[in-house]
């Protein structure tokens, strides 16, 4: 009798972690991890906003590719995809919400006292480490380029173009463009990047910027020197029936002896 | 036993003649016994038509998605040489028999080509990483078998070897030692070979040395996978992808081997598809549930495109290397693309006219 005494506990104790495990909302990353993350709930019946990958965490599949997006607004070139149909982004102001504050408090422009505007390269202190662990050798533009190159001196809540000018979060390839033109002049005819959404080119579509793949404080991702970090990928495809390993593919060229 | 005379008489002769052996009047048997051809006939059709029915009924109970067809859809015809009205009627069969069979209420499109739309596609080789999540999207959206028992994708992705030609190689020829020198540099990969890896799984891609080539149904212009089905079950539409009615497919797998892309793969066996992961919103010629023994491939999404939507791997491309558009609109990414960038079709040689077309900044 004893040893069933504790399958009620075992079984309490199951059901526990099933109803906890069901309360945890999914979350996933849409194109990188560290970006747009975004969490799963159902839109529709039947109809989830996202699937996700069980393996990755990424998301696999859109219910509706423009949930949760707004305007992207205006563009000041004439003959973009994006003037032709209608495009939407997802802002990403909110993700950076305690700007407000920051310029309220160390980059008022007036504050503190001797805090120097211009952009020559110096090292921070105690601020942003870890963001940028060396300020002088950004891994972005190899040390040639400083943070406020990109970010604007006073309101912090803003990039910033060449004159100055402020720039949303929302549309950081208006700051990207100011040294990747050619990029940029693909991403806009959409060549260059990811949308979602309708693909006529009058359709409305959700444009992913810049920032939404490439880390934007180290783009080069290390040595690699590519703009894309590295990812987890998804599960091999299934070997065929009767196929114990696939070493027969992994063998190196010349290698074999007929 | 003592036979007469008389009986054997009677037994050699013919009722016709006259011998009333035994004791009944020639000529004078009930209306209900003569067994004419079109009595015989008429029996046996209900005789046929009981038991068949009955199996029907008995099926109908089952789990199974061959069971569970009803009359009309095992007897219907091509969907293609159907009516309008015909069409209607096996979506709505299928919606029905759908519904049922994975519990919530799924649509079975039957959106025709849009006039002034020729699909395209173009993927960036070079901006491929391999993470297969094409691969992954794809079976989401359309459908396909999943599990041990039965996987299918329809999307590939190689990885291949970085080609080079260097000093170090110039002796390396093959085979060794037999005195017959190939060249410098022989069996080293230059550029983009069709030979590579499928099953890779490192930590993460894209690896260092590697190239990523998807493959998937390249929706040819002049497809030999059409040319070769002895039933024309699949069959180009007007707006560019090529599609198969499955209903109509006898699983004689002469298009997988006449597919010079290894597009098309095969339902071995029942396909496994968990209700809750199915997509109810399926196309006819697309996305909807397949049966043992028939072939499947990709469609361009054909349930989504055809309803102005992006097909689903070029959605979820983390890269950004997969680009779909409208060949005859000149403003379409796809044809911006072929305007400006390198690109080529695989396998250009075989004159097959791919509307997908690989390209390279």
């Amino acid at each position: 009798m004893k040893k069933y005494a504790f399958l009620p506990a075992v079984l309490l104790l199951w059901c526990v972690s099933l109803s906890s495990a069901r309360a945890e909302p999914v979350k996933c990353f849409e194109s990188r991890k560290g970006a747009s993350e975004v969490t799963q709930r159902m839109i529709g019946e039947n109809l989830p906003n996202v699937k996700c990958s069980p393996k990755t965490g990424a998301v696999l599949w859109w219910g509706d590719p423009l949930d949760g997006t707004v305007p992207m607004g205006d563009m000041p070139v004439a003959d973009a995809d994006y003037n032709r149909g209608k495009a939407v982004v997802k802002p990403r102001t909110d993700k950076v919400g305690l700007l407000p504050l920051c310029g309220n408090t160390c980059h008022t422009g007036v504050l503190p006292s001797g805090f120097p505007q211009n952009k020559d390269t110096r090292q921070l202190v105690m601020m942003h480490q870890a963001i940028v662990l060396d300020a002088t050798k950004l891994p972005h533009g190899r040390g040639s380029i400083w943070c406020l190159d990109c970010h604007h001196s006073t309101k912090r809540n803003k990039l910033v173009d060449h004159r100055d000018n402020p720039i949303s979060f929302d549309q950081p390839q208006l700051l990207c463009g100011k040294c990747h033109g050619e990029v940029y002049r693909d991403w806009r005819e959409g060549i260059h990047g990811k949308r979602i959404g309708e693909w006529a080119s009058t359709g409305t579509k959700r444009w992913f910027v810049c920032t939404e793949c490439h880390n934007p404080h180290n783009v080069q991702h290390g040595e690699r020197n590519r703009g894309i970090a590295q990812h987890q990928p998804e599960n091999a495809p299934a070997l065929p029936k009767g196929m114990k390993t696939a070493d027969h593919e992994r063998r190196q060229h010349g290698a074999a002896k007929h | 036993m003592h036979v007469t005379n008389k009986e054997k008489i009677c037994n050699q002769q013919s009722p016709a003649e006259g011998c009333a052996c035994s004791g009944q009047a020639p000529g004078a048997a009930p209306a209900d016994n003569v067994s004419s051809r079109r009595n015989f006939l008429k029996s046996a059709g209900m005789l046929s038509v009981n038991s068949l029915l009955g199996t029907a009924a008995l099926m109908t109970m089952s789990d199974d998605a061959r069971a569970n067809m009803d009359w009309a859809e095992w007897f219907q015809g091509n969907y293609r040489l159907m009516s309008d009205e015909e069409k209607a009627l096996a979506r709505a069969r299928l919606e029905r028999r759908y519904s049922r069979e994975y519990g919530k209420a799924v649509t079975v499109d039957g959106t025709p080509a849009q006039e002034g739309v020729l699909m395209g596609y173009a993927l960036n080789i070079k901006k491929c990483i391999g993470c297969r999540r094409c691969a992954k999207a794809c079976v989401e959206e359309n459908n396909q078998s999943r599990g041990k028992d039965q996987e299918i994708e329809w999307i590939r992705v190689l990885k291949m070897e970085k080609g080079e030609f260097s000093k170090e190689k110039m002796n390396q020829g093959y085979p060794e030692g037999l005195g017959i020198q190939v060249g410098g540099n022989a069996y080293s990969p230059a550029g983009v070979v069709l030979e590579g890896e499928h099953y890779y799984q490192p930590e993460a891609v894209p690896e260092k040395g590697s190239v990523y080539m998807p493959i998937a149904c390249m929706q040819c212009e002049k497809p030999p996978c059409v040319k070769v089905c002895p039933v024309r079950t699949t069959y180009r539409e007007a707006d560019g992808p090529v599609v198969i009615d499955y209903n109509w497919c006898i699983g004689c797998r002469m298009c997988m081997s006449a597919c010079p892309y290894w597009a098309r793969r095969f339902n071995w066996s029942d396909p496994k598809l968990p209700k809750e992961a199915m997509n109810p919103v399926t196309h006819y010629l697309g996305n909807r549930p397949r049966m043992k023994g028939v072939v499947e491939k990709c469609t361009f999404c054909i349930q989504r495109t055809r309803k102005g939507r992006y097909p689903a791997c070029v959605e979820v491309c983390p890269v950004g290397a997969r680009k779909f558009g409208n060949l005859l609109d000149p403003n379409s990414e796809v044809s911006r693309i072929i305007e400006r960038k390198q690109v080529f079709r695989l396998k250009a040689e075989l004159n097959t006219y791919p509307k997908f077309f690989y390209f390279m900044d």
